[in-house]
């Protein structure tokens, strides 16, 4: 519902046409916050970013860096199929696939780069990973560093999975796992 | 060579006298000039619930700040010196220091102190003690609108003209005021010597409340304070160049040129507030000392050392250009801008009529009391 607020646009008194006395009380109110600031600046709400960090509020939280997940056998849960990087708004992934030489069906990404000073943190990468391989739930804030270079997420930084999350065994792909099974391998 | 020393020694030790005095009291204003540029961005952090610039580290250290002013320094040298290919060369180099120099001048006549004693020399803490001090004032501060529209006329940029225009328009028609409302302190004191202000100011009335100017002429002093802060181009009366929105004067400057104008009007905060400290609020006084300590209106009194008074009436007037300095900064974070119609109708129509009319109680209470 739309709340209507009625604003008094009576003309001014002679109090106010003067305009000093209303002056004297906005600078009261200034000189109000500039003092309970200074004395008590504990109260700011500025958060001192890179080094202070608070909870994010609500759903924010939901979306922070990503990570890729890993397997049982170290190898990343991502299948190199480019969903997420056509999926970015941002550009910011840069996937080479490669294929692993003992399992012909199967791809892996031989580079998987996410710019974070690109990134737009909006999920859509996770929203179109088929393999459940790249998540957004590692708990840290992506941005604030010296050099644009520590913005860089490689493969190596993004492959980890989450203490206590069991590693997943065999790939999620049907194709590759009948593949595997039919070698005995699973 | 001794027979010279000797022969002008009162010459010689007046002029070294005055290269002391004018390094040390320069240096203290310049210094205090450059923490304003950093107190502008604290105090209005302050006010608006915000922190402020706390980054500007040497060695990791940022001592929440205070390198600030050093860190902007070094970036506006390094910047480019652009001028425009069609600008006047000469008078676009000018401009800045047309800006500069003539607040600069103007500390020469403010007295920071009575007089310290060394080694029987007595040093008097003003620069210059002119016997025409207050139109000194006034012929200087009217100079500094050359800066304004040179800057905008070399610059050959049809905005910053515009922007010139409005300034010289405003700062001509506050001038006026500002002369007007100083008439009633001139008539008052009976003279122009700003040190002489300042000592007449030492007395007490009724016995107990200090003989400052402000409780001779409470309206004048609300007066000079309007005035000032639109001769001085701050906000609420910042249409000359209105960093948000309008383009001012100084557009086609860059690099330590516009640093010069930017520094300029921040000398003028620190003048200003000398100069009501001075006029209005007993300058170097502090409230019952006097050359030989306090002497308290109940009969109380506490002798002090020459040089411990000395000090307590330049931290004196220290702490009021301070105070009025940060009162400044706290009117301009908390105003809107007036409109320009509004601006010029509030200096002729209010403002100058009301400078009038001081002059002339002035002149009745004056003449009631036989003391005209």
């Amino acid at each position: 519902m739309i709340s209507v607020k009625k604003v008094n646009n009576r003309p001014l008194n002679l109090l106010e046409r003067i305009y000093l006395w209303e002056i004297a009380r906005g600078l009261s109110v200034t000189t109000r916050h500039f003092f309970t600031n200074l004395f008590a600046p504990k109260n700011l709400l500025t958060v001192q970013y890179p080094e202070q960090k608070i909870p994010l509020p609500g759903n924010a939280n939901l979306r922070t860096r990503h990570r890729l997940k890993v397997r049982a056998d170290g190898s990343p849960k991502c299948v190199a199929c480019f969903m997420c990087q056509t999926a970015c708004p941002a550009y910011c992934i840069r996937i080479e696939a490669a294929e692993y030489t003992e399992n012909s069906v199967e791809k892996y990404p031989a580079v998987f780069d996410i710019d974070l000073s690109r990134c737009v943190v909006c999920g859509m990468c996770v929203e179109a990973c088929p393999e459940d391989a790249i998540a957004m739930d590692t708990g840290e804030l992506p941005g604030g560093a010296l050099d644009r270079g520590e913005l860089l997420m490689t493969k190596e930084s993004l492959l980890r999975n989450l203490p206590g999350e069991p590693s997943r065994k065999g790939a999620a792909n049907r194709l590759a796992n009948e593949y595997l099974k039919s070698r005995g391998e699973e | 060579m001794m027979e010279f020393f000797e022969a002008n020694k009162d010459i010689l030790l007046f002029t070294g006298a005055a290269v002391v005095k004018m390094a040390l009291f320069l240096g203290a204003v310049m210094g205090f000039t450059a923490l304003m540029t950093l107190a502008e961005r604290k105090v209005s952090a302050l006010m608006q619930d915000r922190i402020g610039p706390n980054r500007a580290s040497v060695f990791g250290f940022a001592f929440n700040g205070l390198f600030q002013p050093i860190a902007d320094a070094i970036k506006m040298i390094l910047k480019e010196d652009f001028v425009p290919g069609r600008a006047e060369k000469l008078l676009f180099t000018l401009a800045p220091f047309f800006a500069l120099v003539p607040v600069l001048a103007l500390f020469a006549v403010i007295p920071f102190g009575d007089y310290v004693m060394v080694y029987g020399y007595q040093l008097e803490l003003q620069v210059a003690d002119l016997p025409l001090g207050l139109f000194f004032v006034l012929a200087l501060s009217g100079l500094a609108i050359y800066g304004v529209f040179l800057g905008g006329w070399a610059s050959k940029n049809n905005f910053a003209l515009l922007g010139a225009l409005r300034g010289a328009a405003q700062m001509v028609s506050y001038e006026v005021v500002l002369g007007l409302t100083l008439v009633g302190l001139m008539m008052i004191y009976g003279s122009a010597s700003l040190q002489d202000m300042v000592r007449a100011q030492g007395g007490l009335l009724f016995g107990f409340v200090p003989a400052w100017g402000v409780v001779y002429q409470p309206f004048a002093f609300i007066l000079f304070l309007i005035a000032s802060t639109a001769e001085n181009k701050r906000t609420p009366f910042d249409l000359v160049e209105g960093e948000s929105e309008i383009i001012g004067y100084f557009m086609e400057y860059s690099s330590m040129r516009f640093a010069a104008f930017m520094f300029a009007e921040f000398i003028e905060i620190v003048l200003i507030s000398m100069l009501i400290a001075t006029l209005f609020f007993g300058g170097w006084q502090v409230p019952y000392l006097y050359e030989t300590g306090f002497m308290f209106p109940g009969g109380t009194e506490l002798p002090l050392n020459h040089y411990l008074v000395s000090a307590m009436q330049v931290g004196s007037f220290a702490a009021k250009t301070i105070f009025f300095s940060w009162f400044s900064l706290v009117v301009r974070w908390t105003l809107p801008r007036f409109r320009f119609d509004q601006m010029m109708g509030l200096c002729w129509k209010a403002l100058l009529p009301l400078a009038l009319l001081n002059i002339l109680i002035t002149g009745a209470v004056m003449l009631a009391l036989g003391k005209l």
